[in-house]
């Protein structure tokens, strides 16, 4: 398993469309994708769960990878997240 | 008579159409074939993707992206494969296609609203439309066609979801009542961007009112009226019709530049309470921001926001407004407002005692880290800074030895700023008044705040409903005051602003010409109103008016001129 932690850009947190965005890029990863936040473990792949982990702007959240393309979607959700997700 | 919240401003008379968002009836019956009734759920799924993509399309041209974006969103939602797949699997363990969607739906519904974030809970508010769509699919219910509607319709619901509204002509819609939902609901917004006036909150409305009842309703003071009478629907008819004509009459205003009836140049701000109202200033044609309150970065923190923090908003809203002038005014907070980790003292007398510059000079810790992002931000744009409540010069003199002092450090690190960025204060007290001609000779620009200037002068809260009555910008005493403030300001020949209530009183302006005011800052709202009341006086107009007003000896004779002289 690899994992990295990054800080939540977006003014509104992950809502919906970051959400959608985030969800939709990551699904074509094999790996299991998750984000910790608060103690809880957030499936990348589901928007709904992105949305009920309320992942605030400056909240710093862990992703973990773990799958035979771990390293590939641990870099592109980074990315992604760091990236302000299209906002 | 019924309350509730005004959300979208107008007046609308007609009659109601209810729509009801009850949940269609189905039989929990076991399916015999699971898999045949999984499929029967996936082609459901491909209706509904289907129908609201064309609706996010309609919305789309009728209520803007934005709007239409909520809709897409439920495509996303319900396309997430971690909820269909809960879905499935309770069809799979024996339910039926309706009762697997309206379990998984509720699940998400409650563990949205337990986050008790807005913007999370709004969500469950799309799950809920999601699902009642969903079920409709499923059982073959017909909706209510929010698209048929007939002129002149009031649609009466508990919430107007998105999907909804996205047929919505607004052209038939004369209001919009809901039972839930404040100024930020999906409804206000969409009533507001389609310009249909609309009161929201209205508690157990709903149960009152019958399809084709006749109902009027305010949407500025939110209001409602069942069942008006003759008389009571023709003042709400010509309210309404004055309230259109007022709208479109001061949008030709739009663009136009702020002069006198005689060509004298005016200045015309917006005020704002933190970076994304700049946006609203914008849309409604501001020259410039008067008065960013910086309050709000410390008033929704647990902590003292960092200087970066600072940084970033007084930088967004600079970027925002490009190189139009955007004036900061530093933290204006004191012992009547609970910040607990400032740790003030409650106080006998808050508003004369320990708060705003007097604060924040004291705290210089504080009021470094403020002044620090508000320079470094004016590299973004045309920055200024306006202190607060000033009530001697040393208090002027020592800021702007601050700043300076900031600069030189700023210089050495080889951060830049606006080398020629300008301070000025805020004239509120009586103190600054009397001594505005010593206040010119140091300070780069005047703003008159009237809201606390008046309570100061007239030594009156105007909280309290006893002495309200003296709360008044008309009074002689607060006159005289404005009228020394700008003359003092013109002698020395620095720009005088006025950011309160008052600079967006048509009642005023014809005086506030004649003194010589500057600058008008103003709410989003009222911009374009004060450009058109600015436009219809001339000097020489405005100080015969004001001539008279002057000579008056109470506040209601006062009054009773410039209302006989209004235009």
């Amino acid at each position: 398993m690899v994992s990295k932690s990054v800080v939540i850009k977006n003014e509104q947190g992950l809502h919906m469309r970051p959400a959608g965005l985030l969800a939709k890029e990551l699904k074509s990863f094999d790996s299991d994708i998750n984000l910790i936040f608060n103690g809880k473990k957030i499936n990348a792949k589901s928007v709904m769960n992105i949305i009920a982990g309320c992942m605030k702007c400056g909240s710093e959240i862990v992703i973990e990878c773990e799958g035979d393309d771990e390293q590939a979607a641990l870099d592109k959700a980074v990315e992604l997240i760091e990236s302000g997700l299209g906002e | 008579m019924y309350y509730g919240i005004g959300g979208s401003a107008g007046y609308g008379v007609g009659r109601a159409v209810v729509i009801s968002d009850e949940l269609p009836v189905y039989e929990k019956i076991k399916p015999s074939d699971a898999a045949a009734e999984a499929e029967r759920f996936q082609s459901a799924v491909d209706v509904f993707t289907e129908k609201t993509m064309q609706m996010a399309d309609s919305m789309r041209l009728s209520a803007g992206q934005k709007n239409a974006e909520i809709l897409e969103g439920h495509v996303v939602m319900i396309s997430d494969p971690f909820i269909q797949d809960e879905i499935k699997e309770k069809i799979m363990q024996g339910m039926c296609a309706e009762q697997a969607v309206d379990e998984v739906c509720a699940q998400f519904i409650e563990m949205f609203n337990m986050t008790e974030d807005e913007l999370t809970m709004q969500r469950a508010t799309d799950i809920r439309d999601i699902r009642t769509r969903l079920l409709r699919i499923l059982t073959g219910t017909q909706e209510k066609d929010i698209r048929e509607v007939p002129a002149g319709t009031v649609i009466v619901a508990k919430d107007l979801t998105p999907s909804m509204t996205a047929g919505i002509v607004k052209e038939n819609v004369a209001g919009i009542i809901t039972e839930t939902g404040g100024v930020t609901s999906h409804s206000a917004i969409l009533a507001r961007a389609l310009e249909i006036p609309g009161v929201f909150s209205v508690e157990g409305i709903i149960s009152k009112v019958k399809d084709g009842m006749e109902i009027a309703l305010d949407g500025s003071e939110g209001t409602v009226i069942l069942e008006p009478d003759e008389a009571q629907a023709q003042e709400y008819r010509k309210k309404r019709d004055e309230f259109l004509e007022a709208r479109a009459g001061l949008e030709k205003y739009r663009g136009k530049e702020t002069r006198t009836a005689d060509g004298i140049s005016k200045v015309l701000y917006g005020n704002i309470g933190k970076p994304d109202d700049a946006a609203k200033v914008i849309e409604n044609d501001g020259e410039g921001i008067g008065l960013f309150r910086t309050e709000f970065l410390f008033m929704n923190s647990k902590e003292l926001p960092t200087e970066e923090e600072q940084f970033e908003a007084y930088k967004k809203t600079a970027e925002l407004m490009k190189d139009r002038e955007v004036i900061i005014r530093t933290l204006d907070i004191g012992g009547d407002k609970d910040i607990p980790y400032l740790g003030l003292e409650k106080e006998d007398n808050p508003f004369l005692g320990y708060r705003a510059i007097r604060f924040c000079l004291n705290r210089e810790d504080i009021y470094k880290t403020q002044l620090r992002a508000i320079l470094r931000a004016s590299a973004f744009g045309k920055v200024s800074i306006m202190v607060p409540l000033v009530t001697c010069v040393k208090e002027v003199r020592d800021v702007k030895a601050l700043v300076e002092k900031i600069k030189a450090e700023l210089d050495i690190e080889g951060v830049s700023y606006d080398k020629n960025i300008k301070v000025g204060i805020m004239v509120e007290t009586p103190a600054a008044s009397e001594i505005a001609d010593l206040l010119a000779k140091e300070a780069d620009f005047f703003s008159i705040g009237t809201n606390d200037l008046t309570q100061y002068t007239m030594a009156v809260d105007r909280g309290n409903s006893k002495v309200a009555y003296l709360y008044s910008v008309f009074n002689p005493a607060v006159l005289r005051s404005l009228k020394r403030i700008i003359g003092a300001a013109k002698q020395e020949n620095i720009m005088v602003g006025m950011c309160g209530e008052a600079a967006a009183d048509q009642l005023l302006t014809p005086v506030l010409i004649s003194f010589g005011l500057e600058e008008f800052s103003v709410s989003a709202g009222s911009v374009l109103a004060t450009r058109a009341a600015i436009c219809k006086w001339s000097k020489a107009d405005a100080d015969a008016v004001t001539q008279k007003v002057m000579e008056c000896a109470t506040q209601e004779e006062v009054i009773e001129i410039l209302k006989a002289n209004k235009r």
